[in-house]
């Protein structure tokens, strides 16, 4: 536990010393902004909500996600500070959930920032503090599974905007087919489309709506890839 | 302190190490000697477990290497070849973040590093950010990362590579004052910088273990085939033959310099004596008479010579 908490620090310290960090946050800003302002929700007579800003958040996020991700695994092996990392009492584990926290507070810092745009609703209209809630929640819940995965394609190379794309490319596949499939599809499939439809299942919360199962399903996806992050480091050992 | 047993590694089909067996006792402080691309990177990855070997056993500090993984890595201070550094990092963030992986409490960290600090001369460049740290002082800094915590064993690999003379020097007088109280391992394809700091000398080649011993002892197996020089005034057909006489000669050179008959003699141990008689008693004027000490980086040279003759 220690480990893993001194571990998180110094990537959090190393995401807000590097450029990279700044322009990830920088550039989520501006493109959110920009759909709030498209949308027109400050409009009058316009409801007080963000809901057509949810609807494209995922979108924007298979591009940030990885972005904020990519560094953490694949710049240990370039620096070779993974040699003097793993030579210190540390384990596989630690080093793995150390960095995917640290990414996630990131992240959660990231979001928290858009937080004015609900205090701007707050001054200027009636917005549905509810739905926000769950909304935001989902937003966690989307980013620890889309984090998840981003720590993942990290892991898998030395060159981080490899991984970059190595993360962007499936997180988008994933995102737009689950979502556009799900009307095609009969029977079987759309059932098992329904089930993986990262975008239908975020649309509940942006609504309001929170179900177990969803929650159920982003936090198993995040295990599934944290642990699979883990044993690709472990692997190093096998060769 | 640290036992090697039949250790292997292979990375596919080549064998960077093969087969090696040492021990190295507590208190030690012993060179681990070969040319570039030897296998001691190789070996000493094992041994602070970065690597596991494919074969056979090592024991850090009474631990298993594979099965005791934390406990050996708890007890090694490891400064890894070509330093590996966060440069983002303040070297102050640095070793604190590397304390908090030791395990070490505030009060303890603090004063670790403080410590560390002053044996490295870390003082100009604490709170500079480690990118833009020289060579020397990024040395200095995983020097003072490996000494932290105080371990039982140090392991250094190429610790004065790419230092400046000075540092060098600096460096190695470091090194032979831990070794008061730390078991020091360090590798170096450099064989004056071995002899200058080590008590024990082992050297591999192409991942096989080809001598070990202190640097005495290695240099008494190369004096046993000493060569001898000697100049003396008299013609080389009437010196040869009585020279070969000599008990011990086994092989024999002659040329001819300005007037003087120039010998060339291998001998096994010292036959100088037994040549100054001999040009005393045949009445031989006799202007040089030395034996060519022969140093170990002849001996190093000779050793990885015949390794890759032996392989090809």
């Amino acid at each position: 536990m220690r480990n893993t908490i001194a571990i998180m620090q110094r990537e959090l310290l190393s995401l807000f010393c590097s450029p990279i960090g700044y322009i990830v946050i920088t550039g989520f800003l501006l493109v959110t902004g920009v759909i709030v302002l498209r949308a027109g929700v400050f409009g009058p007579g316009r409801p007080a909500t963000l809901r057509e800003v949810f609807f494209w958040t995922p979108f924007v996020l298979t591009f940030v996600i990885p972005a904020i991700s990519m560094r953490t695994i694949s710049d240990e092996y370039r620096n070779g500070t993974i040699e003097a990392l793993m030579t210190a009492p540390v384990t596989d584990t630690q080093m793995v959930l150390g960095k995917y926290l640290a990414s996630l507070a990131f992240y959660v810092i990231m979001i928290a920032a858009t937080g004015i745009y609900m205090l701007l609703m707050e001054v200027f209209g009636n917005p549905d503090w509810g739905a926000a809630v769950a909304a935001y929640l989902g937003l966690l819940l989307l980013g620890a599974a889309f984090m998840a995965f981003g720590v993942f394609a990290s892991s898998l190379t030395r060159n981080q905007i490899v991984a970059w794309i190595l993360g962007t490319v499936p997180l988008l596949l994933f995102a737009c087919l689950g979502f556009f499939m799900v009307d095609l599809a009969e029977g079987r499939v759309r059932t098992m489309l329904q089930q993986i439809n990262v975008m239908g299942r975020f649309g509940q919360f942006a609504r309001g709506q929170v179900e177990s199962d969803a929650i159920i399903f982003f936090l198993g996806t995040a295990a599934l890839f944290v642990f699979l992050s883990i044993k690709v480091v472990e692997s190093r050992r096998w060769r | 302190m640290i036992e090697v047993r039949n250790l292997s590694k292979h990375y596919g089909s080549h064998r960077a190490v093969d087969d090696i067996t040492f021990e190295i006792d507590e208190g030690e402080i012993v060179g681990f000697l070969g040319p570039n691309g030897a296998g001691k990177s190789t070996t000493i990855r094992v041994l602070t477990c970065f690597l596991p070997a494919t074969a056979g056993t090592a024991r850090v500090a009474g631990h298993d290497v594979f099965n005791d993984s934390l406990a050996v890595r708890a007890a090694v201070g490891y400064l890894p070849e070509n330093v590996p550094l966060y440069p983002e990092m303040r070297v102050r963030e640095y070793l604190r973040f590397r304390g908090k992986l030791r395990g070490l409490s505030p009060p303890a960290r603090s004063a670790a590093i403080s410590r560390v600090m002053q044996r490295c001369w870390l003082h100009e460049v604490i709170n500079r950010p480690i990118g833009q740290l020289s060579k020397g002082y990024r040395q200095r800094v995983g020097l003072a990362d490996a000494l932290l915590h105080n371990p039982p064993v140090l392991i250094l690999d190429e610790p004065t590579i790419g230092l400046d003379p000075t540092q060098i020097r600096e460096t190695r007088s470091l090194i032979r004052e831990l070794a008061h109280d730390h078991t020091v391992m360090l590798s170096s394809h450099i064989l004056p910088e071995v002899e200058a700091t080590c008590q024990r000398i082992i050297i591999i080649n192409r991942g096989k273990l080809v001598a070990a011993g202190s640097p005495a002892e290695l240099r008494e197996r190369i004096s046993e085939r000493a060569r001898l020089i000697a100049e003396v005034k008299a013609p080389a057909a009437e010196v040869t033959p009585a020279v070969r006489k000599l008990a011990g000669v086994t092989e024999l050179h002659t040329s001819t310099v300005d007037g003087w008959t120039r010998l060339l003699i291998e001998a096994r141990g010292d036959v100088r004596e037994a040549v100054g008689s001999l040009a005393a008693a045949r009445g031989w004027p006799l202007r040089e008479l030395r034996r060519d000490a022969a140093t170990l980086e002849d001996f190093f040279v000779k050793i990885v010579a015949d390794a890759s003759a032996a392989r090809d």
